[in-house]
């Protein structure tokens, strides 16, 4: 049908180009941060702004898990006290603010990084090393078909 | 509940069952004595005593079990960025003291300070210890707290049982021989002389942690002469050790597989002007260029993290607003902003205006599912009029005069109806068009120009290709993998990958299609470094490429096939991680990967890497390869190795854990501190 030959020439496949990675910010020991450092690979890709206040606002959640205070008292004595079987029932602190950090990556994500053709990976997955941030280009119209790439991906298995 | 479980139980139970038999022998025949103790002594003994066994139990299973702090290898992706010259050693300044970051050879990234690779479990730990023989586990920066405390409960608990017992001996010193007081004697002399050195541990731990260092860093002398940037003062040390939250497990975590799609056109930052015109009709191209030139706002526009007024303003440009929908993006809370998967299915479905009828389901659907919030968007999405007016949306906050105005009869419709069309709660699929209302409707209407900045395109046509699908995570099959896996991305071609033959069918295959082009990326990528390789190795011997290279991630030049202790022509760079792992290569777990050829990743040929191999395999062979899958899990089925060096502290009976653990303890007793006893912190595992 046209109109679906019209959609598909539409229909670009992105490839993954590269990866950037922004380190861990060592400078006050060893509590999460990352830098804030705008890496100049993505010079052309977003602005300056965007990641710089999506790092930072990690780099808060992170405080914010890592934080002595109150609540990590009471969760280290009621553990002490159950014998550390409190684990089994309940999730620690630190595990609810990385789900919270998950769905803020995934929101920034789907937002402001996918439509610039980039992807930002829970830290997480890298053991709290890395953040790592994917590049992708439009590698081209629909000549270069899924097809294609598919079979010379195959045959170099 | 199992997710703090660690390697504790890897590798043969160890010397932990003997200790928890030992300790449960000396409590049951402690416990005999309780009711004389209860009664002589004090009622409350017995629980105390119980108590407190509890406690060292709870605290012993838990600096068994529960994973150390281990990092995860590092992806393929990052080595690249340390190329073949990149340094052993990366500085890093912490609180102004530096501190070196060595690179590990087996997980392929440079260590965080303080972590440690641990060579009997084989893999890096973060805020490294010991790897303790007795729990059978290491000790980092999860478990050290439990540890400690076991050590602190077991002295007090045997500290309790040898008093006590001895109490009770003294009590009844007229019948000593009698059985009751020969086992207690027993009891007690077991006990005292166990206590020495479970005392003299527990002081070392008390002294480190008012230091702030770890045994690691003791026992190396790193801190000796300067200045330990990671100490908090003692009191600090001490409320961290015990009160700070417990840091995650990172591996074996729940990967929460999320979709994201990425579709060109990429939006650009208003440094490139130059936006990628993807032509699809003369139409759209010219709205493109105005949307070139609209994207400067992008960065104008600030993004308050409060939710947005919602109401678009009807002053905003077309253009304009359909770059505020991306800028609103965090203004997020429970109002769906925009989400561009809603913008880019108005493009589509613009650019199809001509024929919007097959398009008209799937909007629907795709709408349905997407909840569509638009604003005015002049699409065509007569589609879109049709079947949401049921839905009244939270968010109803179009300007249906707007509506009014649009000429195409289907336009007030679907104004109207994405006004009504109600904001889903899933995160991932909500879309909302907020400030989208053209300047010009009548213009907007008639070009039927779509927002061409809005890349989703494809979550419109996905849903062309699958008009059943209505689900929200499932608008197409895309980036399924990529989005939470990519290290895996390898593995996850799929074997078949047949040509697709339908838009359907090549949709599902986009996922296929994605993981097949990195793939090819790669290998491109692989031979021309490869060809870069043989060039240089053909014009002149670099002094990197030596044939100290770890083989399975270094490339070695095909023709040198030496032993790996005589020299090649031209030395590795002093300095460079080529000669420093050469000459620290005895320390480390060589990942000996002669097949690395079946991977598509490594950096060369490896026909030279069986004299390495043949070298490294004598030390710590592993005859793992090297797989791109990397994660842990796998991990342990090489399980203990064959590594000769390990040996000693590796084996499972108690004759060789008592010296070890005398040893470690004579070392400790040596000198308190330690300066540069290197040799002996052997046995503690840890270091190398």
């Amino acid at each position: 049908k046209a109109e679906f030959h019209n959609l598909q020439e539409l229909r670009h496949s992105p490839s993954l180009v590269t990866k950037v990675f922004i380190q861990r910010d060592y400078s006050e020991g060893t509590m999460c941060r990352f830098q804030a450092k705008f890496p100049s690979e993505l010079d052309n890709r977003i602005e300056r702004t965007l990641l710089e206040e999506t790092v930072k606002t990690l780099n808060s959640y992170y405080a914010e898990a890592e934080k002595i205070g109150g609540q990590s008292y009471l969760e280290g004595c009621l553990a002490c006290a159950t014998a550390y079987i409190i684990f089994l029932c309940m999730e620690t602190r630190y595990e609810k603010v990385l789900r919270k950090i998950s769905g803020f990556i995934q929101e920034q994500n789907e937002k402001i990084y996918a439509p610039r053709g980039l992807l930002l990976t829970d830290p997480i997955e890298r053991g709290m090393r890395v953040l790592e941030i994917s590049v992708f280009e439009d590698r081209g119209s629909g000549g270069s078909s899924p097809s294609s790439t598919m079979s010379s991906g195959s045959s170099a298995r | 509940m199992v997710s703090w479980m660690g390697s504790g139980i890897v590798g043969g139970g160890g010397d932990w069952t003997l200790l928890l038999m030992f300790m449960n022998i000396l409590m049951c025949v402690f416990v005999f004595r309780c009711p004389w103790l209860a009664v002589t002594i004090c009622p409350a003994v017995p629980p105390c005593c119980a108590v407190l066994f509890l406690f060292v139990l709870a605290n012993f299973t838990m600096a068994t079990f529960m994973d150390a702090g281990v990092l995860p290898v590092a992806s393929e992706d990052e080595d690249k960025d340390d190329e073949f010259r990149a340094p052993l050693y990366k500085n890093v300044n912490v609180k102004g003291v530096q501190v070196r970051m060595k690179w590990c050879a087996s997980c392929h990234f440079y260590r965080p300070p303080r972590c440690s690779h641990c060579s009997i479990c084989d893999h890096c730990v973060e805020d490294f210890d010991h790897h303790c023989p007795w729990v059978n586990n290491c000790i980092g920066r999860r478990n050290y707290r439990y540890f400690f405390l076991f050590l602190l409960s077991l002295t007090f608990h045997m500290i309790g049982v040898f008093t006590f017992g001895l109490i009770y001996v003294l009590h009844h010193m007229d019948e000593l021989w009698k059985l009751h007081c020969t086992v207690t004697l027993v009891v007690i002399s077991i006990s005292g002389l166990f206590l020495i050195p479970v005392l003299g541990l527990t002081g070392f731990h008390l002294y480190l942690v008012s230091r702030g260092r770890t045994t690691n860093e003791q026992v190396t002398g790193k801190f000796q002469g300067g200045v330990n940037p990671f100490t908090r003062g003692c009191c600090n040390n001490l409320e961290h050790l015990v009160c700070s939250p417990i840091s995650p497990k990172y591996t074996a975590r729940p990967c929460r597989k999320a979709v994201i799609h990425i579709q060109p056109p990429f939006l650009r930052p208003e440094i490139e002007r130059q936006m990628p015109v993807k032509v699809r009709g003369n139409g759209i191209q010219s709205l493109q260029n105005k949307v070139s030139t609209k994207t400067v706002k992008l960065s104008d526009i600030k993004q308050p993290k409060t939710p947005p007024p919602l109401p678009p303003k009807p002053d905003h440009g077309l253009l304009k607003s359909q770059v505020a929908l991306l800028k609103t993006s965090d203004q997020q809370g429970s109002n769906k902003g925009p989400d561009l998967h809603s913008e880019s299915k108005g493009s589509p479905v613009r650019c199809s205006q001509q024929a919007s009828l097959p398009v008209q389901p799937s909007l629907q659907t795709s709408a349905a599912s997407s909840s569509l919030q638009l604003n005015s968007l002049p699409l065509n999405s007569r589609s879109l009029t049709l079947k949401h007016t049921s839905r009244s949306g939270s968010k109803s906050q179009l300007p249906a005069m707007h509506a009014d105005n649009l000429e195409s009869s289907p336009l007030p419709g679907i104004l109207s109806s994405s006004s009504l069309l109600a904001n889903h709660n899933t995160s991932s699929s909500s879309i909302s068009y907020d400030n989208v209302i053209p300047a010009d409707p009548q213009a907007m209407a008639q070009r039927g120009a779509p927002p061409v900045s809005y890349p989703h395109h494809f979550m419109t046509l996905g849903t062309d290709g699958n008009l059943q699908r209505s689900h929200p995570r499932t608008y197409s099959p895309v980036f399924m993998g990529i989005s939470r896996q990519s290290p895996h991305l390898r593995d996850l071609i799929p074997p078949d990958m047949t040509p697709p033959l339908s838009a359907a069918a090549r949709y599902d295959n986009f996922s296929k299609a994605i993981m097949a082009s990195i793939h090819e990326r790669r290998e491109l990528e692989e031979r021309e470094r490869m060809l870069r390789r043989q060039v240089r190795t053909q014009a002149l011997f670099s002094p990197d490429m030596g044939i100290y290279d770890i083989p399975s991630r270094r490339s070695l030049p095909p023709d040198n096939i030496r032993p790996p202790g005589s020299r090649g022509p031209t030395p590795p760079a002093y300095g460079s991680r080529e000669f420093l792992m050469s000459t620290g290569v005895l320390g480390y777990n060589i990942r000996t990967s002669p097949l690395s050829s079946s991977s598509s990743l490594t950096h060369g040929p490896k026909t030279s890497s069986s004299p390495l191999q043949n070298s490294s395999s004598s030390l710590q062979s592993r005859g793992r390869s090297s797989s791109p899958a990397y994660y842990p899990p796998e991990r342990p089925a090489p399980g203990f190795p064959s590594s000769t060096s390990t040996l000693p502290r590796f084996s499972s009976s108690s004759s060789s854990s008592a010296p070890l653990y005398a040893s470690y303890a004579n070392t400790k007793r040596s000198s308190l501190p330690y300066s540069g006893e290197g040799k002996d912190s052997v046995t503690l595992g840890a270091l190398k």
